[in-house]
């Protein structure tokens, strides 16, 4: 019982301490990413190897049309670019002269996540990592976390998908680290949660940290350009640690106050405080 | 109703002060007696609407909730609006029972215990909807805070959460309320009962023999328990609203929601109860009792309550228009010129245009066109709710989610099925416990017999002996 | 499998040692593990091999064969069962990454609809009746229609051909790079030069969707990265609909298609005049260029003189550049031509090398070999033929009579892991094991290091006990029909052991685990020796046609069709259009207003070859004068999940160009379109192609960009 009661009180404290200066006291690691836009080609794999590797149901058409698919990842696509000064002649105007948009798009594992405290029943939480997390089998469907999610990166099984998506023998392929959900949970993507697991009992076992490199979420794996990187970010040897330093973001602000202000690096509704782990590095185009 | 012309010219007062004790109690008896065709005719439609809706509940149970055509964009859509709707209605009885109650209105009398049972039976209502909308329905009692095995409370930053709580101490409180203050009614009921009646309502008046320390006791509890109910009232809107307002969506994140909510509250429960009012005093000929100008205060009431709704709705949009927050905006003029536009000026339609129709005299007499009035006033609180709800949902900061969803047959057969439900406690309510209260209605009686409003001060001057300010004849008439 | 010498005993054995280097590291076992030779062990399940931790994956090297790149891959394997692949880091070709073809390979192989038993005439055979029927039948005049194809997999069809009165392999692919290899021969006596995309600041590619289907996206994709780092190179992209390549191009040009050559021309103009370069080894070449005015190029492509000259100022002022073609044979040409102007050649341009062992060269396909095919099929040469790893009943264009062809042979066996519509007009039906399950070794056309054999391994036990795999068949047929040197092998695995132990000349066990692991092996090599420009004929002529013209793209992803039977590509958004599980016809808005159409109507698109009906999609990535319907749709019987949408391949117009230079992906075929009047929502992942104010993907300048990031 007293562990029950100094449950609530150490989870107000390190909520309250969490606060301050950014948020990430107490945290043994803060797993983030950088997504260099100008790398990434749009050729969608890092989805395709998230099915794969998370269990992901496909839906078929008539699902996927209603809107209620689990992409956990998502590769929009946008034709304007309204940041990007024109310099061209009237002819651009009628054609798409500057290709197209890409962005990756999938859960930011805010800090500050506003899918976190409206559960009812707590099954989002953040972990001492640094990552949203979704218990499965906690979550009993109220879905508002989706509904305070301003990326709208969160899924919700609306149906069972066991039948339709892994016929006999495709349920062979599902990966036992990971759950296959029921209808009536919500899901999303976990930075690959299994691996970042797995890494971290090996490195226990074995009786050092974490190397930079050793976790590699399945996007980021497959990514043939290598434009999606993954890291520690409290861990100052790691790439994503210095790329979020090079760019001068830092976490806690939702404005930046960068010596620099052309750097690239940026976080998509950053005015919002949420306080997104997911780095973008805007997208070049010559002019 | 061959002379409601009559009755129309006489009924200046709140209540007839000559009326019979003895004839109180008849009337009100017989009210619960003998069900005529259409009470079961009434029934049957209750019970098929309910029906329906377990139907769709359990198709949706094994199909999963998509059946309902929610999707990653819409997340929630009429179950949360339809359960903000019968939260809303609950505050009808709360407000003339309670509310009224400290302020000495004694024309509620007659029709505060229908309004009261309104009240207990929409939270019950609205209890299905949370319950219903949930993924894993099989789940829901993990709301609670119970002791686990694994240590797990539920997450008390969730307004779900307060929902819960709050909900659950209104519902028993109003259970609490309606029920004490039933309990001289029951005695009464228990006195002129037989057979089951009799041994339901011996149980129920737990022995009341009506002497002066029971009065006594009674009336300082009940008294307590509208001190109580009256905070928990305001609350429980104002945190239902709080699903909406503690959310960062826009169009949602909005101050002005929990006291926006509240008064759409007590106005789609005014608007509710002159329903029922009219539907009570017809069927049940309690012409004497739910009387013209009670109705007009109703109504009157109605519509200052519909000024501060639409105030404060005024409020939201103005706070919206001449500020920053671009995806607000848009949500708003979505709101008013998107795909949903028709739902929304249906609302401000109904909801701020249709009441100034109370201001006219002959719509307050007139039962057919009061009686229509009042469900399109309550129609327009509907949409008010679906609009809250889905636009937002339709947009939002993302643009990859902005999609326009209409609810499917498996939403509308719960919404409708809930009415039905509702339909189905309250017939059962108006023939098994008094939908007037008798003990009230002789108090009124008794007070207007022995009062004339108009000769207040002389009145007390008569019996005090200091000499008043006005002099007038004794019987110069009532209110 | 067959059925005596692995056994599942041996197959544990023989898999488990094959497992990559990398499932060893950290445990502190040596890199490759000894066994005994002709030891009996039983192996429970409760303890597998002593590396083996129930529980976790242990990796296994095999090779990509969705696409005829033939990345190299890892595979999880955990319990038997193969649940994810990755790239193989060790493979130059794809550097340990996939695309998301190569990550689907795993539904390929677990695909519910796949053949589980041979058929003949439809009916379920067993093995033994169908190969009799086989030696019965198919004893001369033998074909044998493949896709892209390498390694000891060639050599034993080629001598099963031989043995079989020396019939013809046609190796057929409709997405190839046939226009660019024939130039690469003809103008630098080098089919396949090497190209160095990372050391470009420059890059013009004219219809080669380098990034999503031409050659080796995974390759150029890993090289494209760094392109894009400081000093960051700029591409630009010339074709008539927007392909993945286009949709990342800093400046893309739409052209009428066909003109592409006319386009490129007009670029060489522009560098010799208004920049001063000189290409006086090829004079042919010169006087082209000569002759193609900004002018003329605006009224042939409808690319106007502004983009021309960015296009060429941008080559001009950064060097190395690199132009890549696919469009036509012209435009290769050309392109080539222009390489050799820029001073490309020894920078971004290479020679390329190959395997000294020519049988295991790498076929790589084209549509000219489906034609003839067709075409010898009707005239009686083909009195049976082999099918596999193609789909001529599906991606031959109508003009081609493929059906009547096919019938006309007398004899059919396909060799399938899914029932297709060739499998259907096929007499015999062999099941096949999947990629994943079987054996086999292939020479990566383009990318690995030179002379580079990638191996293939089953990652699993086959799933289904009647199917074989493709070089177990071959085998089989090989002694039927009395190739020499084969009796001493009871199976694939067998042959493919000595051939590779030949090779890398070691018979030790040790060293072929070692090839196991790293799934590849180096054969030697020779360079290619460039000419220095040979002065060849263009072969550029212009299209007169001045209404709509039918092209028809391959995206990454269902590629030519082949993948349509995949839950998860056929899930996955077109990387354009973003749209999913069903066709489209991509337009551009302009187009669309003429025709008054909108978004979402649904047209009849005619042709000479026929007609197909679908919903058109508007958007300005396509030229006005140009009709998209990318390819890989359209099935009639291929699985469950493929039976939506529409073939445009079967309304290419087979006539228009000559099939010696022309392919299908070359081919602009004029097209009439009439409304129909239905209109449908296509099911897309967004409906919105704007940020509607938001900060979603800033773009920022490429000079700001060197200004932060310390380059040029």
């Amino acid at each position: 019982m007293s562990s029950l009661l100094g449950n609530i009180f150490k989870g107000w404290s390190d909520y309250s301490k969490g606060n301050e200066e950014g948020g990430h006291h107490n945290y043994e690691h803060m797993y983030a990413m950088v997504i260099d836009l100008d790398k990434c080609t749009g050729c969608n794999a890092c989805s395709t190897a998230c099915y794969a590797e998370n269990n992901l149901a496909t839906v078929g058409e008539e699902y996927f049309g209603a809107r209620q698919a689990m992409h956990w990842m998502r590769i929009e696509r946008y034709f304007d670019e309204p940041n990007l000064e024109k310099a061209g002649s009237e002819a651009d105007a009628d054609t798409q002269s500057h290709g197209a948009s890409f962005l990756p798009m999938m859960c930011q594992h805010c800090n500050a996540a506003p899918c976190e405290p409206v559960c009812p029943v707590a099954a989002t939480y953040h972990t001492p990592d640094g990552l949203n997390a979704q218990i499965y089998n906690r979550c009993i469907g109220s879905r508002y976390c989706a509904n305070n999610c301003p990326f709208r990166v969160r899924y919700f099984n609306f149906y069972d998908h066991q039948e339709t998506a892994w016929p006999a023998p495709m349920e062979q392929q599902l990966n036992p680290d990971i759950s296959v959900r029921s209808k009536g949970v919500m899901e999303k993507c976990t930075f690959c949660i299994q691996r970042t697991r797995a890494a971290s009992n090996t490195a226990k076992n074995e009786g050092r940290a974490i190397r930079d490199g050793e976790i590699q979420t399945a996007c980021q794996q497959t990514c043939p350009t290598s434009a999606i990187l993954f890291g520690d970010l409290l861990d100052e040897t790691s790439a994503v640690h210095q790329a979020w330093k090079r760019h001068q973001v830092q976490l806690g602000r939702y404005t930046q106050n960068k010596e620099n202000p052309e750097l690239r690096g940026y976080r998509i509704f950053e005015e919002l405080n949420v306080d997104t782990k997911v780095l973008y590095l805007e997208r070049v185009r010559e002019v | 109703m061959s002379d409601q012309k009559h009755l129309t010219q006489e009924q200046t007062k709140d209540i007839d002060e000559n009326i019979a004790w003895a004839s109180i109690n008849a009337d009100v008896l017989r009210s619960m007696e003998n069900p005529r065709r259409g009470y079961w005719v009434a029934m049957a439609v209750s019970v098929c609407l309910f029906g329906i809706m377990i139907y769709a509940e359990v198709y949706q149970y094994m199909y999963g909730m998509g059946a309902a055509l929610l999707n990653t964009s819409h997340m929630w859509d009429l179950y949360i609006s339809t359960f903000v709707f019968w939260i809303g209605m609950s505050h009808s009885g709360t407000l003339l029972s309670a509310i009224l109650h400290l302020v000495h209105a004694d024309w509620r009398k007659p029709i505060y215990r229908f309004a009261e049972a309104m009240t207990t039976f929409s939270l019950m209502t609205a209890g299905i909807f949370p319950v219903i909308h949930l993924g894993r329905v099989w789940n829901f009692y993990w709301v609670m805070p119970y002791m686990t095995d694994r240590g797990l409370w539920p997450n008390f930053r969730s307004p779900l959460i307060w929902d819960a709580f709050a909900i659950t101490a209104y519902l028993t409180s109003s259970v609490l309320f309606l029920y004490i203050g039933m309990i001289p009614d029951l005695a009464i009921c228990r006195d002129n009962a037989k057979g089951w009646r009799k041994t339901l309502y011996s149980w129920l008046s737990l022995g009341w023999r009506g002497d002066d320390r029971q009065w006594r006791n009674f009336r300082f509890t009940y008294l307590m328990i509208a001190c109580f109910l009256i905070p928990l009232a305001v609350s429980v809107h104002s945190i239902v609203s709080m699903d909406f307002a503690m959310s960062i969506m826009p169009g949602w994140h909005v101050t002005t929601f929990p006291p926006y909510f509240v008064a759409g509250a007590l106005y789609s429960g005014c608007a509710a109860i002159i329903t029922l009012f009219i539907l009570l005093r017809y069927f049940f000929k309690f012409e004497h009792y739910m009387t013209f100008p009670i109705l007009d205060k109703v109504c009157k009431l109605t519509f200052v309550i519909a000024m501060v709704w639409t105030y404060l709705n005024l409020v939201e949009f103005a706070s919206v228009w001449y500020g920053h927050d671009i995806p607000s905006k848009e949500v708003l003029i979505a709101k008013a010129t998107g795909p949903y536009s028709p739902f929304f000026w249906g609302m401000m339609t109904f909801g701020s245009v249709l009441p100034f129709s109370l201001l006219f005299k002959w719509v307050r007499r007139n039962m057919y066109v009061l009686f229509f009035a009042s469900i399109f006033l309550n129609v327009g609180m509907w949409l008010e709710r679906w609009m809250i709800v889905t636009p937002t949902l339709s947009l939002g900061y993302h643009p990859q989610a902005f999609n326009v969803m209409w609810p499917g047959w498996t939403e509308w057969a719960m919404v409708g099925g809930s009415f039905g439900w509702f339909g189905m406690l309250f017939l059962i309510f108006v023939k098994v416990f008094p939908c007037v209260s008798m003990y009230e209605v002789k108090e009124m009686v008794f007070h207007r017999k022995r009062t004339i409003y108009d000769d207040v001060d002389e009145m007390m001057t008569l019996h005090s002996g200091v000499p008043g300010p006005k002099a007038q004849t004794q019987n110069s008439g009532g209110a | 499998m067959s059925k005596t010498k692995i056994n599942r005993r041996n197959f544990l054995k023989v898999l488990g040692l094959g497992g990559a280097g990398a499932a060893l590291a950290g445990c502190d076992m040596p890199s490759y593990v000894t066994l005994e030779e002709g030891e009996e062990k039983i192996y429970s399940y409760l303890a597998p091999e002593e590396y083996v931790i129930p529980g976790v994956g242990v990796w296994y090297a095999s090779t990509c064969l969705q696409c005829p790149a033939a990345c190299g891959t890892h595979g999880r394997v955990r319990e038997g069962r193969v649940l994810k692949l990755e790239g193989n880091p060790n493979t130059a070709v794809n550097a340990g990454k996939l695309c998301q073809m190569g990550q689907a390979a795993l539904q390929a192989h677990f695909n519910p609809d796949r053949i589980t038993e041979p058929l003949i005439n439809g009916q379920p055979a067993s093995w033994d009746d169908a190969l009799a029927l086989i030696n019965e039948k198919a004893t001369k005049n033998v074909a044998w229609m493949t896709g892209a194809i390498s390694g000891h997999q060639r050599v034993l069809l080629d001598a099963h051909l031989a043995a079989t009165g020396k019939g013809r392999h046609y190796a057929v692919e409709t997405i190839n790079a046939r226009a660019w290899t024939d130039a690469g021969k003809a103008v630098l006596s080098d089919a396949m030069p090497t190209l160095h995309l990372d050391k470009a600041e420059a890059v013009l590619s004219l219809g080669a969707d380098m990034l999503g289907t031409w050659i080796s996206p995974v390759t150029f994709m890993g090289q494209y990265g760094q392109f894009r780092a400081a000093p960051r190179g700029v591409l630009m992209a010339v074709e008539p609909a927007m392909s993945l390549t286009g949709a990342n191009a800093d400046q893309w040009v739409a052209a009428k298609p066909g003109t592409e050559a006319a386009v490129a021309l007009g670029v060489g103009h522009l560098l010799m005049t208004k920049h001063g370069l000189s290409l006086n080894s090829m004079p042919n070449a010169t006087s082209a260029f000569q002759s193609m005015t900004p002018a003329r190029v605006q009224d042939i492509a409808g690319v106007s003189e502004a983009a021309l000259n960015k296009i060429a100022d941008t080559l001009a002022s950064r060097k190395p550049s690199l132009v890549v073609a696919n469009a036509s044979h012209a435009a290769a040409r050309v392109a080539m031509a222009l390489n050799i102007m820029l001073g490309n050649v020894g920078k971004t341009l290479t020679p390329g090398a190959s395997i000294v062992a020519d049988p295991l060269a790498p076929i790589m396909g084209s549509t000219k070999d489906l034609a003839e095919f067709a075409q010898n099929a009707d005239a009686g040469k083909i009195d049976a033929v082999f099918i596999t790893g193609a789909n001529p009943a599906f991606i031959a264009p109508q003009g081609l009579n493929m059906a009547a062809a096919l019938k006309a042979v007398g004899f059919k066996v396909a060799l399938a892991t899914c029932h297709d519509e060739t499998t259907k007009v096929c007499d015999v039906v062999l099941p096949l094991s999947s990629a994943l399950e079987d054996w086999g070794t292939h020479v990566p056309a383009y990318g690995g290091k030179p002379g580079v054999v990638h191996l293939q391994q089953p990652l699993m036990e086959p799933l289904h006990a009647e199917t074989r795999g493709l070089g177990d068949i071959l085998l089989t047929l090989g002694k039927s029909a009395g190739v020499d040197g084969l009796e001493a092998f009871e199976d694939y695995y067998g042959y493919l052991r000595t051939a590779v132990s030949a090779m890398i000349g070691s018979e030790q066990e040790g060293d072929w685990q070692r090839v196991l692991q790293a799934g590849q092996f180096e054969a030697p090599a020779q360079d290619h020796a460039f000419s220095t420009g040979s002065d060849v004929a263009l072969g550029f002529s212009e299209n007169a046609d001045a209404g709509l013209h039918l092209v028809t793209v391959a995206r990454q992803g269902l590629y030519d069709g082949r993948h349509a039977n995949s839950s998860w590509l056929q899930e996955a958004p077109d990387q354009i259009t973003k749209a999913v599980w069903d066709s489209w016809a991509e337009m551009h808005p302009k187009t669309a207003a003429d025709f008054g159409l909108k978004d979402g109507d649904y047209v009849s698109l005619t042709t000479q070859g026929g007609a197909i009906t679908t919903r058109i999609f508007t958007y300005k990535g396509v030229h006005p004068k140009a009709v998209c319907v990318p390819m890989g749709r359209g099935h009639t019987d291929y699985g469950r999940w493929a039976s939506n949408g529409v073939n445009p391949l079967t309304i290419v117009d087979a006539h228009l160009g000559d099939w010696q230079s022309s392919e299908v992906l070359a081919t602009a075929t004029p097209v009439k379109i009439s409304a129909v009047g239905e209109n449908r929502h296509l099911v897309r992942l967004m409906d919105t192609d704007q940020q509607h104010g938001r900060k979603l993907v800033a773009t920022i300048s490429a000079q700001q960009f060197g200004r932060t990031q310390g380059g040029a």
